[in-house]
């Protein structure tokens, strides 16, 4: 069949001159601040690098606590190319979740959340929770004793939180302590549930971000110098910083291979001093600062309320910040998004000191 | 005269302790560092060849990545030109050569 007739053959049953008509027009605006444009897409490709390693390992990876480790072992010293597509895999999923931090704090900053654009920071934000939860379940399948330590305090902070803490710690876990149980279920949630919500979300998000277009920062309404066509423009440079983005984490997956601890043994004293993955760091130092009673009341409870309060907020800002969904400049709005950036960087950095 | 071979004893004794110290640190040292580099798991290929053929893959790897970034962005460059222009755009009702 020639091409003409296969394109009269997809013509007559599909609206492709609808479809090109709309890439034609699609663009993107220029102004100081569009290189944030292009941490979405960003973020996306490095969720494809995730996707396509994941599946590989997961052709290997037993997902029993008596083999996992010994299965990941076996992929990293016996498999042809097994320890680059664990690497690549690990050193992915750094750089989607740095990415999406960076993503998440250039919307809060640039107030792209603002009306009409509320549904989109919703689900975002909740990939962003999704992807964390990625981290912890995927950290959690290596089965070594970092991060059976790892998970045991991450469900152990959850369950401190009042009425519904109890309950998602005994969902988290399967049990009453991390087991093997813990194993199944976090494999479960590693490569079905959240892969699941994952698409739903991201096809949802970026289809509003289709419906909406992109977002113009305020301050750069008047300054806007033109508009750039998306086919083939943004595309192409989108392109760009993908092949540099490979080109870094093949680097890295090159020269810094994740290394494989002990593995686990439930009834084991944890290691000394543990830490968490970079990005609980915050968390982890935040906890740090509290003392083990206040005013009678446990420490840790009071620290979970307050942080979850934090993360509730800024889940809701869009709908706090009244003066940007009417257009207006909201000074206070801004310094709360400094406030949230700077207290984020420093505490990882603090954490990842000490 | 007395004073000087006390203190030279005295040198040799210290540099005689220094040399069995170092003595039994090295063959120690020679002992533990195979027992923990068994405990080591290697998460990269050990054999010499195996780690000449990765790295040189990387170095054609990024040579690739930059030959493909050059490309793009000559196709780009040569895109903007003809958007500046202003003849991109498919003219109606042209004539067709069918």
């Amino acid at each position: 069949m020639s091409y003409q007739r296969l394109k009269k053959w997809f013509d007559e049953r599909y609206d492709f001159h609808g479809l090109r008509s709309w890439t034609e027009h699609k663009s993107v605006p220029v102004h100081k601040y569009s290189i944030l444009y292009y941490t979405g897409g960003l973020t996306m490709f490095l969720f494809v690098i995730q996707f396509i390693t994941g599946m590989v390992l997961s052709f290997y990876y037993v997902p029993y606590h008596e083999q996992a480790h010994k299965s990941i072992i076996e992929i990293v010293t016996k498999l042809n190319m097994g320890w680059f597509f664990r690497s690549l895999h690990h050193w992915g999923a750094q750089l989607a979740i740095g990415v999406l931090f960076v993503h998440v704090f250039g919307t809060l900053l640039l107030k792209a959340y603002r009306k009409p654009r509320e549904l989109i920071w919703l689900t975002g934000f909740i990939l962003l929770g999704i992807s964390i939860f990625f981290g912890l379940s995927g950290y959690f399948l290596l089965w070594d004793e970092r991060a059976f330590a790892a998970v045991r305090v991450a469900t152990g902070g959850a369950g401190n939180l009042p009425v519904i803490g109890g309950f998602i710690k005994s969902f988290l876990r399967g049990s009453l302590d991390v087991t093997g149980e813990t194993l199944t279920r976090f494999y479960a949630f590693h490569v079905t549930v959240l892969p699941f919500f994952t698409l739903l979300l991201m096809g949802i998000h970026i289809l509003l971000v289709q419906y909406h277009g992109m977002s113009i920062p305020l301050s750069q309404q008047n300054s806007v110098k033109k508009h750039e066509p998306f086919f083939p423009n943004v595309l192409y440079k989108d392109i760009i910083i993908w092949l540099l983005c490979l080109g870094i984490v093949v680097t890295l997956s090159v020269l810094l291979p994740p290394e494989i601890g002990k593995k686990a043994d439930p009834l084991a004293a944890p290691p000394e001093n543990i830490k968490p993955e970079w990005y609980f760091l915050f968390l982890f130092q935040t906890l740090k600062l509290f003392p083990g009673d206040i005013m009678g009341l446990n420490g840790e409870v009071i620290a979970i309320i307050l942080i979850s309060l934090g993360i509730l907020f800024f889940f809701l800002i869009p709908f706090f910040d009244r003066k940007s969904a009417k257009g207006e400049k909201s000074t206070a709005f801004t310094w709360i998004g400094i406030l949230y950036t700077v207290y984020f960087i420093v505490m990882t950095i603090v954490g990842f000191l000490t | 005269m007395k004073k000087i071979t006390r203190t030279i004893y005295n040198l040799k004794k210290k540099i005689k302790k220094i040399l069995y110290l170092s003595i039994i640190t090295t063959i120690s040292s020679a002992i533990a560092i195979p027992l923990w580099a068994e405990e080591k798991i290697e998460v990269f290929p050990s054999a010499p060849y195996d780690r000449f053929i990765i790295y040189q893959t990387l170095i054609f790897f990024w040579i690739g990545i930059i030959g493909l970034i050059v490309i793009i962005r000559m196709k780009l460059k040569e895109i903007e030109r003809i958007q500046d222009m202003g003849i991109h755009r498919e003219e109606k009702d042209i004539p067709l050569l069918d």
